[in-house]
Order: structure tokens, then sequence, then C-alpha cells
């Protein structure tokens, strides 16, 4: 039994980790990706069963990891114990990610991590190449995603503007209403009128009360952890998942998939555990919902001799079109203006969506107006070495700034890939993923643009930008907040097409009958809309499809 | 206006918030030596907070020990967190930190690595009391709508005050 950095303990000995017998659907991934889909299948039946290579993180301790998140001398990848021989990782590209401050591993994935932000994607996002000559159509529009993301939506639970401008087609309300404005999101909408920018509250996971979960309680901790439970975390939808059936293996990384002597079908997910023992959980059907990290790295180390350049590859495009958002953050202070910041609860309800749109030469902005735009006032309290008045000083030296927060396209690029680092072994002694990664012009000159709208908006409220950052900046002097890697995705895109890419439009993969993909990592464009609502929306699509497989 | 959290409110929401059930009658203040560690708590409380707040046992028993979850593990580093204290109070000024005048217990932190040294979880004795204790206190007031209100926020994070905050900005 380990005491881990909260103080909570992963007592991991005596579980049983044997494999489920005669299991329909095994599923690699306890993150939204992978929940959704064995919630949606365990409901009509199938016998389910994810292995995760995390623990079960208890709730008791989420308290703890709040106070971690808080404390100005723990790290982020410390918050749910991230690092270590078991997550080594390179980064060999241009951009430098830290990261295991950008993943969770355990039951509820990265959505433990995650800011709750889910807008969807717009129609334009699907159709890149023949739009606007960039980057490339999805074999699916909007309007096939569109039945998908209701579904999504509802099961979440999301708060949001059934009204708003600038948001794709909906079919129905969001099942609840939005967050009501912050002091922020007041000023902003203010100066915005004058600049005739919309501001427009932005859909968020978070229970204001309508879902059987905790309703928001306002730490304001959001991102990185939630002590009440009110931010929706895939953790709702594994237990529903286990609640109908499914079994939860935790603490079992897969170590590769093995396939039949015909190359046509994974036959087993070979997966460790903490004794030390090896294991083979065999099924009908297999998913990888690793996360988009560590799935294009999964099927690289399932190399064979029938496919020694890993599975899932005969394209030869695993692990490439490897995106992200590009971030970009504006801070400013407005003097003699109290701005409430981290009064409010939510790190964020409202935003700007008037610029997603972008030009084939732009790339669109997502841009999220903070309510913390600065730190909190115990992380400020202790990270000063005063104390008595003179502390109360510092940390009564903040109060005026605001903030945005922008998540910017970029474009699908070949070279953009992760790899394996064969230098370097995990605690499995399995070579690490190695990320590469650059920006390009395109989102350069989208971030450009929504740094621009920040600025504007600071300066018509009679304040002062006070600190910018974004794809321009030279990214050795970005600060950690800023380093990439928040939303991955691609390396395992979706295609018609079996030369170029990895699974088809209903993320089975083109080369092995029994085996798909669900994640970020088979979006085809990223959009500049926050990506997990897709990612769910996918994967309940994909679980139709496997239910009709099974059943048929 | 500002929000007037009662400690009944603060109460509520940390129990609310499925964190405290027994604040209140958490048992911190039994007499261990001398002094009981809640009487020692207060007085570094004293050094810590701002003059103008009067600390009492009953804000560290909500506003601290309300969110510490481990109370048996965390009494352990609270005796062993006072000792050092103890020890430098006696090196100091030939007292324990109850026994030292209010000028002295500021010297104290003036003097010696308290605050300014660093602050590590499994460190040495004094980077402890920085973060087990000191830390601890500071968390407990500037995530508390006590602290908080000093600076005009009366929902700092970290503290469950609900959500919505929003007094009015615009004209
Ligand atoms: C700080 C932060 C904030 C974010 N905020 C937002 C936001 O506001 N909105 C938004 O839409 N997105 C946000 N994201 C992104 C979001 O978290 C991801 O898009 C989402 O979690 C992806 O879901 P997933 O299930 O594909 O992968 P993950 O959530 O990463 O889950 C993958 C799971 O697979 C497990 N796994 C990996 N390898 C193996 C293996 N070999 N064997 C077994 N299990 C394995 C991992 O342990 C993990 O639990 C944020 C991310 C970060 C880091
Ligand atoms: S503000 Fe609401 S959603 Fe965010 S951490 Fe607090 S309770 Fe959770």
């Amino acid at each position: 039994m380990n005491e881990t950095q909260s103080g909570e303990a992963q007592s991991s000995e005596n579980l049983d980790r044997t494999p489920v017998e005669d299991a329909d659907v095994c599923v690699v991934g306890a993150g939204p990706a992978g929940a959704l889909l064995s919630y949606s299948l365990a409901k009509r039946g199938h016998d389910v069963v994810i292995l995760e290579a995390g623990p079960r993180f208890d709730m008791e301790h989420r308290v703890d990891r709040m106070k971690l998140q808080i404390h100005p001398d723990r790290g982020v990848n410390e918050v749910w114990d991230m690092g270590g021989e078991r997550d080594a990782y390179s980064m060999s590209g241009e951009q430098d990610w830290p990261l295991n401050k950008r993943r969770v591993k355990g039951v509820g994935g990265t959505s433990l991590h995650w800011g709750s932000v889910t807008p969807r994607l717009r129609e334009k996002d699907f159709e890149m190449e023949s739009r606007f000559g960039v980057g490339k159509d999805w074999p699916i529009s909007y309007e096939d995603l569109q039945p998908y993301y209701a579904r999504a939506e509802q099961e979440v639970g999301i708060a949001g503007p059934d009204n708003a401008p600038h948001q794709p087609p909906r079919e129905e309300g969001y099942p609840m209403d939005p967050l009501p404005n912050s002091a922020s999101d007041d000023l902003f909408a203010e100066a915005a009128e004058a600049l005739d920018i919309d501001v427009q509250s932005m859909p968020m996971a978070i229970n204001t009360g309508k879902y059987d979960r905790n309703q928001c309680q306002g730490y304001g901790t959001c991102e990185h952890v939630c002590p009440s439970g009110a931010k929706y975390t895939a953790e709702v939808h594994v237990e529903k998942a286990e609640a109908e059936g499914a079994t939860v293996l935790t603490q079992t990384p897969v170590q590769r998939f093995e396939h039949g002597p015909d190359g046509e079908e994974v036959t087993g997910a070979v997966y460790k555990t903490p004794d030390g023992n090896t294991h083979t959980q065999e099924a009908d059907v297999f998913v990888a919902a690793a996360g988009a990290f560590e799935t294009p790295r999964l099927l690289l180390l399932s190399e064979s001799d029938q496919y020694p350049d890993g599975l899932a590859n005969s394209s030869g495009t695993v692990g490439r079109y490897f995106m992200q958002h590009e971030g970009a953050l504006v801070i400013g202070i407005v003097p003699n203006q109290e701005t409430y910041q981290g009064a409010y609860g939510p790190v964020v309800s409202s935003g700007i969506q008037q610029f997603y749109e972008g030009t084939a030469e732009r790339g669109g902005a997502n841009i999220m107006l903070l309510n913390t735009s600065d730190p909190s006032l115990a992380e400020r309290a202790i990270d000063s070495s005063g104390f008595g008045d003179d502390l109360l000083e510092t940390v009564n030296l903040y109060g005026n700034s605001i903030g945005t927060l922008n998540s910017v396209e970029m474009l699908p690029r070949e070279d953009n890939r992760i790899t394996l680092d064969r230098s370097k072994t995990d605690n499995h002694g399995n070579p690490v993923p190695d990320v590469q990664v650059e920006a390009g012009e395109f989102s350069e000159k989208g971030t450009e643009k929504a740094i621009q709208v920040g600025k504007d908006l600071i300066e018509e409220m009679g304040g002062n930008v006070a600190f910018v950052q974004g794809t321009t900046t030279d990214s050795d002097e970005f600060i950690e907040d800023i380093k990439g890697g928040y939303h991955p995705m691609g390396g395992t895109r979706m295609g018609t097409d079996p030369d170029d890419s990895v699974v088809d439009p209903n993320l089975q993969t083109h080369d092995l009958d029994n085996l798909y993909i669900s994640g970020g990592g088979v979006f085809v464009t990223g959009g500049a809309a926050n990506p997990t609502l897709t990612i769910m929306a996918l994967s309940l699509k994909a679980a139709d499809n496997i239910h009709g497989s099974l059943a048929g | 206006m500002p929000i007037e959290l009662t400690r009944r409110d603060a109460l509520s929401a940390l129990t609310a918030a499925g964190i405290t059930s027994t604040a209140g009658c958490a048992g911190f203040s039994d007499r261990t030596a001398d002094a009981s560690p809640m009487e020692t708590l207060v007085g570094v409380a004293d050094v810590l907070y701002p003059s103008e707040v009067e600390v009492t046992e009953e804000f560290i028993e909500t506003f601290m020990f309300g969110r510490i979850t481990d109370k048996e593990v965390y009494r352990e580093r609270l005796t062993a967190g006072i000792e050092t204290l103890n020890e430098l109070a006696t090196n100091e000024f030939g007292s324990a930190f109850l026994g030292l005048a209010p000028d002295e217990r500021v010297s104290l932190f003036e003097e010696t690595a308290l605050r300014s040294g660093d602050s590590v979880h499994d460190g040495g004795d004094i980077e402890q009391v920085n973060y087990h204790i000191l830390d601890e206190l500071l968390f407990a007031f500037y995530a508390s709508p006590k602290g908080g209100e000093l600076v005009g926020n009366p929902n700092p994070r970290g503290f469950p005050g609900g959500f919505g905050y929003n007094p009015g900005v615009t004209q």
C-alpha cells in the first residue's frame, strides 16, 4: 500500500485483476472516450471490461488534491499522482510540453483534470478542405454527428445557452440553463458592445442543480480538481457502466494487442498488474481509448511479424497528423476596478465565438473569458514569505486583473507526430512516446488575432494589458500554463481511404475487423472548440455501431 | 454588497461539500503536554494572520481541521511540528512558543526559517513546520470568507461558498 501525495492510499494488491471470461467488449482506458462507450454498450446488455492503467481515486481526498493544486510549491502533475517511470515520455520537436501536467491516468482519465468547457465543433470544421482549401475534410458532416452531440450533452449534463449567436444548429435546448454571468463577464460584455463583439455564455459540464451529483459549490478549482463532484468527470459513466454490469480492472496498463494468425482480428489485450503478473484479456471487440498520446503508442507497441510497423498502421499514418489547440493568454489590469477573480466559482462562464470561423490563412479562435485570471488568495499567501499585516498587503496587491484564454485551430501536418522513443523505456520496459509538434503559420495567425481581440477589449474597459503569450512568443519563454498539450488530437485519424487514415467513420480500424479507436486521435482537423464533447459524441456513435455488429 | 458568511454558513458550506461532518468537535484541543496543540496553533495564527483578526479555536477547528481529511496522520505531523517550534523558541528565547511574549513570537518568525525557508511536506524539521502548520493555517484563513473579505472576495478559491458571486461591476 502506497501513500500518495494527497495522502490517499492506493491499496491495490488485493483486488482481483484476472481477465473477465466471455467478455464481449474490452475497452482500454477509462477516460471520457472509454466511459461513455462502455456505458452505452453495457446498458444494452453487452459484457464490457475496462482495463485502466491508473487507479480509482476516492472522493474523500479530493479536498487534499485541491490543496495540492493551491500550494505554490506543488506541481500540477502531483495533483493526480502523475510522473515517474510509469509516465515517462519524450518531446523532440519544436514545442516542449509538460505532458504529465496535461493528462491523468485513472478512472475518469484526463477529465479529472479538465476545465469542463464543452462547445460543439462547427459545420465548417468538418469541411476545411472544401471550404478553405486547407487541412482535410472529415468523412462525416456536422449533421451526422449532431444527434450524438445532443445525446452526449444530455448524458453529461451541460449548462449552456440555447439561443446564442455563432453556435452551430441545435435540435433542442441544453439540459441546463447557462451559468450566470460573472463580474468579469459583465466587464467584458460592456467593452465588447462598444466594439461590436458578442460575449456569450459558454457551455460548461457543471451541474447547476438538475443532475444526480452535487451541485456546484464554488471552489473555483475546477481545473485541476473539483472537490464537490459538480464538474463532470468520466467517473460518472464508468460507475454507470459498472451498475449495468461492466467490470473495471484498475492499474492494468495494456502492453500490447495480440492478433490472430490471419491478422484480421485482435484476439487479446495483454496487461500487467501491480503484483507483477501478466494477463491477457480476450473479447469479441476491442476499443483503444487510451487518450491521444497513448493510443498511437499502444498500436506501435503492438508490432508483430505480420505488422512490423505497428497495428492498424498499413497506411503508415499512425501517430501522424497529430494536433493540439494552440493556446494564448492575455492578462490585463483594470485600475480602480475590482474584478472579483476567484470569487465566482467555475473558471470560465462566458466566451467569444465571433472569431471562430477563421479564414483560409488564419485559424479560428475560441476565446474563453477567465474568472480566475490571478492566483488564488491562499496561493499568494503561502507563496510569500511574509506574515501578519505585511502578508495581507501582499495578498491584496491583486484584485484588478482580467484575462482571456484562447484555444486556436492548428492544421494537421504529416510531420507533427507521435513515435516511439526506443532509447527510453517505461517501468515495464516499453519504449516511451515521443511527441513532435510545430505550430505552423495558420495557428500563429489565429493566436495573433485572438490576442488582439483580448487586448482591444481590455483597453476598451480602461485597462492595461499586462501579460501576453501565444504561439508567437519564443516558446522557451512560455510560462508553464501556456506550454501546450491540453487538447491532443489526431494521430489515428478517420477517413474512408485505408491508405491515408486509420479508422473509418464508425471508428473501426481499416485493418482489423474488431478493433476500434475512440478519442481525440480520430479527429481529422481540430477546429477550435475544446475537443471532449466531440470525443464523447463520436464514442456514442461508435458504440451504436459496435452494438449493431455484436447483435448481428 | 459583500456576502456576510456566519460561522454557521461556513460550516454548512463545508458540510454540504461533504468535507466536514464533525467540525467543531474534532478533538484537537486535547491537552497533551503542557499546552494543547490548539493553543499553540492559535498563538501561531496570531502571528500569521492580520492584526485586526481575533483568532479563535473555533475558527481553526472549522476552517483548518474542517478541510483536513486524514486527521490521525495530521495529528502526528502537528505534534512533531509543535515540538520543532518549541525547540526553536527555546533556543532563541529560552521558552516554549506559548511562553514567548508577542514581540518575541514575531522575532522568532523573523530570525528563523519559519516562513522565509522552504516549505516541503517531507522535508527537514522547519520545512515541515512551514508546510504542515504555517501553510495549512494560511490556507485556512485565505481560503475562508473571513480572510477573503479583507481583500474584497467573500468566496475565495478553495472555499465552497456557492457559485455565481457577482456583486455588479458595470454601470
Ligand atoms: C488541464 C486540462 C484542461 C482541459 N480542459 C478541457 C476543457 O475544458 N474542455 C475540453 O473539451 N477538454 C479539455 N481538456 C481535454 C480533455 O481532458 C481530453 O480531451 C479528454 O480527457 C480526452 O478523453 P479520452 O478518454 O480520449 O482520454 P483521457 O481522458 O486521457 O483518458 C485516457 C485513459 O486511458 C488510460 N490509459 C492510457 N494508456 C493506457 C494503457 N496502455 N492501458 C490502459 N489504460 C491506459 C489513461 O490512464 C486514462 O485514464 C483538458 C485537458 C487538460 C489537461
Ligand atoms: S467551482 Fe463548481 S465545478 Fe468548479 S471546482 Fe468548485 S464546485 Fe467544482
